[in-house]
């Protein structure tokens, strides 16, 4: 049956409010108050941004470059080699060699230099700071107090020069050791980068999981922007930094979860009708060849050219 | 076009035409929240049978009962003449042969689509079953060849839209050359262009002979993808099963089931 209107009887009843031609709650404009983003904006804001940046490093480990040409074995390899100078040399020389020589197969590899420096020294505040301040004080690393901040028993305390030697040391040794993790991850595809670990005989499960975790976060990532966009679809204002988005987030990890136990049912449910029987195996073969040989060599010459360097230099 | 008579299959003798015969079936998800109710269904090698049913009728847990992912509290299933069950599928040269032989295609494809590379995840399934990686990368570039997406071969899945996700999931079955095809809601969510080419697609594999079982309540491309319709009611029991004509005519039935609404079947 139609009614007069064109509805149908037994439609949904809709409330008066709703079908009122006013405008919404606040019908006024900017009223001239504004509020930075909350941190929970500017996280999940951040989450989009590592998206970005993937797709971005996955231009580059596909660019022609020295370093995309050698085989993920042999650069899981050297990077070991040289991480492993980097945490024995002493000599503040070397460990500036070591970092140039990352610059320079960052150049090589075609990797936008600007872009290489930023996101390596993004981390080292991070994993630097705190293990680094202390140090620089004369109750940690006695010496010359070039800083006095304050006095114990008359005797001037403060940062030395024993202590910024010191904290500069590890404040390199950390840069190049990252430029180095950077360049690897960076110029070699995640799958390729996968497969290596398994060529290195990391077990085949192990890799399997890391790989699907890898996938994993980015469904999950995408989920979050996606409440996140509309809780903020459904915000007037600015988001309040109050109880409602601890709640928002409460509730956000709650839903996550079940998503993520729902998901990995499916996915498990997907591999196993494809035939999974517990034991993946993959497409992906690697063969030495020359070129890795090569560069393997010349990592090992370098490595031991620095180390040697670092003993005359800094005599023990 | 029979209406609900769920033993009309029943047939003590195998028949090698009947790939895949579910008698009797009941199934609850935690026990308590049922999703098939003494679901009878046969489907015959080269058929095209579209599972109809509102939402949550039980049509995607009927296809995971088909594909051997859950198994049912009630009743049994046998596939290509041998009983499937958690048991059986235990058995490494039977669940070898029955995951080559039904290949499913899930309606949410990101689970679907889960390794590095969109080659990684094609080739997942032939490499599981024991096919050598030369001829897995043969097969992998010639399925990519004929979806027509051969750009797509190393993105992350994550670089995909839906279509293309879609595509790639159906892919990651094609590669395997299944004697069934399973498809969960195949149009859903599909821009138009997306939707004809998968059309298409199952109707080129039907006039192949691959025998596809789609859980769908798209009705408008119903005559092209199906030529047999088993209909489920909103209590989780088969109640009509006949050919796209005959059960697009029974508008009573589509009202009574939920596949369209009072006001259109009027007007149609």
């Amino acid at each position: 049956m139609t009614g007069a209107d064109g509805s149908h009887a037994g439609a949904v009843a809709v409330p008066d409010w709703l079908v009122q031609q006013d405008v919404a709650l606040c019908p006024c404009g900017c009223v001239g108050r504004r509020r930075k983003a909350s941190f929970l904006t500017r996280t999940i804001r951040g989450g989009s941004g590592i998206l970005q940046q993937v797709l971005f490093g996955e231009d580059v480990a596909a660019a022609p470059g020295l370093l995309q040409r050698i085989d993920p074995r042999t650069k899981i390899v050297s990077l070991l080699a040289l991480l492993v100078v980097a945490g024995l040399a002493h000599s503040m020389i070397t460990l500036a060699a070591l970092y140039a020589l990352t610059l320079g197969l960052a150049a090589a590899s075609a990797m936008p230099l600007g872009f290489f420096v930023r996101r390596v020294w993004l981390f080292v505040p991070i994993f630097t700071g705190i293990v680094v301040l202390p140090a620089t004080l004369s109750v940690v690393t006695p010496g010359h107090v070039v800083l006095t901040l304050w006095h114990w028993h008359g005797v001037a305390e403060g940062v030395t020069t024993q202590g910024l030697l010191a904290a500069a040391r590890v404040v390199c040794r950390v840069a190049a050791s990252i430029s180095l993790v950077v360049l690897l991850t960076l110029t070699t595809p995640w799958v390729r980068l996968l497969a290596a670990l398994r060529g290195l005989g990391v077990p085949r499960i192990v890799v399997l999981i890391v790989g699907m975790a890898y996938r994993f976060v980015f469904l999950l990532l995408g989920s979050v922007t996606d409440m996140f966009q509309a809780r903020q679809a459904r915000t007037p204002g600015t988001p309040r930094h109050d109880g409602t988005a601890r709640a928002f987030v409460g509730a956000g990890v709650g839903a996550l979860l079940g998503k993520s136990a729902q998901l990995s049912e499916e996915v498990h449910h997907a591999m196993l009708a494809r035939g999974y029987r517990g034991d993946a195996t993959t497409l992906e073969r690697h063969r030495l060849r020359a070129a890795d040989l090569g560069y393997a060599a010349a990592v090992v010459v370098v490595a031991a050219t620095l180390i040697w360097g670092d003993h005359v230099l800094v005599p023990r | 076009m029979s209406h609900a008579d769920p033993t009309s299959h029943a047939d003590p003798t195998p028949d090698p035409q009947e790939l895949l015969v579910c008698r009797h079936l009941s199934y609850a998800y935690l026990e308590r929240h049922p999703a098939l109710d003494d679901v009878s269904l046969t489907v015959r090698r080269g058929e095209r049978v579209a599972l109809l049913g509102a939402n949550g009728c039980g049509k995607s847990t009927l296809l995971k009962v088909l594909d051997g992912l859950v198994f049912p509290d009630a009743g049994s299933y046998t596939a290509f003449g041998a009983p499937v069950t958690e048991d059986s599928l235990e058995d490494e040269q039977m669940s070898r042969g029955f995951r080559s032989r039904v290949g499913f295609v899930f309606q949410n494809s990101d689970a679907q689509v889960f390794s590095p590379t969109v080659r990684e995840e094609i080739a997942f399934g032939p490499l599981q079953l024991g096919l050598s990686r030369d001829e897995t990368a043969g097969r992998v570039d010639d399925v990519l060849h004929m979806l027509g997406i051969p750009d797509l071969a190393d993105r992350a899945p994550f670089q995909l839209s839906g279509g293309q996700k879609k595509k790639v999931a159906i892919a990651t079955v094609l590669v395997m050359s299944p004697e069934v095809l399973l498809f969960d809601e195949p149009t859903a969510a599909l821009d138009p262009r997306t939707r004809y080419w998968l059309v298409e697609l199952i109707e080129r594999l039907g006039t192949a002979g691959r025998t596809i079982v789609h859980a769908t309540h798209d009705l408008d491309l119903l005559h092209r993808i199906a030529d047999r319709c088993v209909v489920f009611s909103e209590d989780h029991r088969i109640v009509a099963d006949g050919t796209p004509e005959e059960i697009l005519r029974d508008r009573r039935l589509l009202v009574e089931v939920n596949l369209v609404h009072p006001a259109a079947a009027a007007v149609g």
